[in-house]
């Protein structure tokens, strides 16, 4: 729809500023926090403007451990950048091939494969978290990477939307292939990748920032500061026993926690909004 | 260039439908052979199955005497156009024809110089780069001709490959891909329900109708003598008229009480029908003897050179559509006199197979009052 009436545009655009100046006020505060000292923190109410210790407050954090953790930062962003793109690129690569059998075979038990997977949708980490745990333990795989991204990686939801984009491609294609002498792989690598090349680009976002923000698990299964990672430690500084909340810090470690996530939403964003909105046919 | 055996072929679908009920066909090298029939007559499934998309249920297949039932389609040495072209979306023109050369592990060069010759022979050079939804409806088609040509395939196998065309390309393409299957002398088995297409381009022409080949031969012969009445029906246009009738006396009668004198032999009493084409009936002169048939005109459709006239004898319910000349100055009401030769005259029995012609071919058709 569009409207030629110059009234409606000027409140458009109002409206929208409001709207983003409404979603990133917080950050800012984030951010300003994170440019002062501690005791400006605790003598003043929150500060609206960057403070003058913020090289220092980032300086610092990036060279010295955690306050009671024996990691440091960049080494628990390292961590969740490990986590975050194996979930990622285990659930593309999982969700690739369940959705293209089940779309492109004739098996037996095909239909009942699909609603087995379909149904696990309703079943998140949380509700099986115990059992696996167990299966976790027993496996030896308590404090390392695999670990943490495994039992992660099967996505419904990801081969649920492959499925539905694969349905899209009109039969006559796969037969073209057929005939032209693709066999199943080169079908796969030559045709369909490409072809969803933008789903998978809004997967691997969404994804990546779904891997980046687990807590329970790595909570859970991590006691090893070198395999925590840095959404865990933001809750883990928060717990200071008597002393009080480096603020400075944690709005600091939360600002940096945020960069990779929206990195790779630049990087990738072209891909990703055009795959929302239509599938590059 | 090939020759293509089917032998009873035959195919069933898991649920129990049969498409075909055992085609026997043979096509020689460089024919073209058209496959034409109603939706669902199973003329796409035969093409599929020469394709190798779809299993043989039963029968053989050979192509150049080598039975090829078990083989992939890739194996089969065939080629195939698409009625929706099936164009690799993400794919340059250049990468979509080279494709099935690359996967047969055709070097680089070689592949480039042969898309480059095919591009050449349909006009498609400029256009290497582009993707196919930069293209349009008729460089797209040719594009699909390319695909198939490039790889230089023993069968060409096309299914209703201009159906997605407006009028005036279809009329082109029609005439290149007669003209490309001719230079290249390829056997190609090409489908279709448009039955302009089929008469144009067929070498030989395969009317089917439920699974069954109903007729295959030339064009013309097809037309001038329907071996059933549903070939009858299916090639020409407008439609054959037809006319339910009964034998009576050495001639036939109409419902209407009227009497021919065909030259058919039928059994007294035997129901039957008779089919005429609307271009075989013409005005009576004045001074014609007999006049044949008295018509009213019910509706009229001006073609530019035709007029087609939607007319009914009296006391009938069918139709009976005459093609008059263009300039032509009837108008709705108006009575007509039409009469007709015999040999233009087609009888079908109530199983709707053709009645042989009586020998005296030359009698005159003449109402007897």
């Amino acid at each position: 729809m569009r409207y030629q009436r110059r009234g409606l545009d000027v409140v458009s655009h109002l409206l929208l500023a409001a709207g983003c100046g409404l979603f990133f006020l917080p950050v800012w505060l984030a951010f300003t926090a994170s440019t002062h000292s501690m005791s400006d923190l605790y003598t003043h109410i929150a500060p609206l403007w960057i403070g003058d210790v913020g090289l220092a407050n980032y300086a610092r954090l990036l060279s010295e451990p955690v306050n009671g953790l024996n990691a440091g930062v960049l080494r628990l962003l390292f961590n969740s950048l490990v986590m975050a793109t194996g979930i990622a690129v285990g659930k593309i690569v999982i969700s690739v091939l369940a959705a293209y059998a089940i779309v492109f075979f004739r098996f037996p038990f095909r239909r009942l494969c699909f609603w087995l997977i379909f149904i696990t949708l309703m079943l998140p980490v949380e509700v099986r978290i115990l059992p696996t745990y167990e299966v976790v333990a027993n496996l030896q795989m308590l404090d390392s990477y695999s670990g943490l991204i495994l039992p992660l990686i099967a996505s419904a939801t990801a081969t649920f939307l492959l499925r539905q984009f694969y349905l899209t491609i009109p039969p006559e294609l796969v037969e073209a292939a057929r005939i032209d002498g693709a066999g199943p792989w080169r079908f796969l690598k030559d045709i369909l990748l490409p072809l969803s090349k933008t789903n998978l680009a809004a997967l691997f976002v969404i994804m990546f920032i779904y891997g980046w923000n687990q807590y329970l698990w790595p909570l859970l299964i991590t006691t090893d500061a070198d395999y925590m990672t840095v959404v865990v430690s933001l809750k883990r500084m928060l717990t200071t026993g008597d002393a009080l909340v480096p603020w400075q810090d944690v709005t600091a470690t939360a600002i940096l926690a945020m960069g990779p996530p929206v990195l790779v939403i630049l990087i990738l964003q072209r891909y990703f909004v055009k795959g929302l909105v239509d599938a590059e046919k | 260039m090939a020759t293509l055996q089917l032998t009873r072929l035959k195919k069933r679908y898991p649920n129990g439908f049969v498409a075909l009920h055992g085609v026997d066909l043979s096509v020689a090298e460089g024919e073209l052979i058209v496959i034409v029939g109603p939706s669902g007559c199973g003329k796409s499934t035969l093409l599929r199955t020469l394709a190798g998309l779809e299993s043989i249920s039963d029968g053989e297949l050979t192509i150049n005497d080598r039975r090829v039932n078990e083989l992939e389609p890739a194996e089969r040495d065939i080629a195939m156009v698409f009625q929706n072209y099936a164009l690799y979306p993400h794919m340059s023109v250049a990468g979509n024809m080279g494709y099935a050369l690359k996967n047969r592990g055709i070097a680089k060069d070689e592949v480039r110089r042969r898309v480059a010759a095919t591009a050449e022979l349909l006009g498609l050079g400029e256009l290497l780069e582009r993707r196919p939804r930069q293209l349009s409806g008729g460089q797209r088609q040719r594009v699909a001709m390319g695909r198939a040509i490039v790889r230089e395939p023993q069968v060409f196998l096309f299914d209703e490959p201009l159906s997605n065309l407006d009028a005036k390309l279809r009329v082109q393409m029609r005439l290149e891909i007669r003209r490309l299957q001719k230079r290249l002398g390829v056997t190609a088995v090409y489908v279709t329900h448009d039955q302009v297409e089929a008469m144009t381009l067929a070498d030989r022409l395969v009317v089917m109708n439920g699974g069954h080949v109903e007729q295959c031969g030339e064009p013309m012969t097809l037309y001038a003598q329907p071996a059933t009445r549903f070939v009858a029906s299916f090639l020409g246009s407008p439609a054959m008229n037809f006319l339910p009738l009964t034998a009576h006396q050495g001639g036939v009668v109409l419902p209407n009480g009227i009497q021919l004198a065909l030259p058919f032999t039928l059994p007294e009493g035997r129901a039957a029908t008779l089919g005429i084409r609307p271009e075989h009936l013409c005005e009576a002169a004045s001074t014609t003897e007999g006049a044949i048939l008295e018509v009213t005109v019910e509706m009229l459709e001006p073609l530019g050179a035709d007029m087609l006239a939607y007319t009914r004898l009296p006391g009938l319910d069918e139709w009976l559509v005459v093609r008059l000349d263009g300039a032509h100055a009837a108008h709705e009401g108006q009575r007509l006199s039409l009469t007709f030769s015999p040999a233009h005259c087609h009888v079908f029995d109530a199983e709707g197979r053709r009645v042989a012609m009586a020998e005296e071919t030359d009698a005159k058709v003449r109402a007897v009052q």
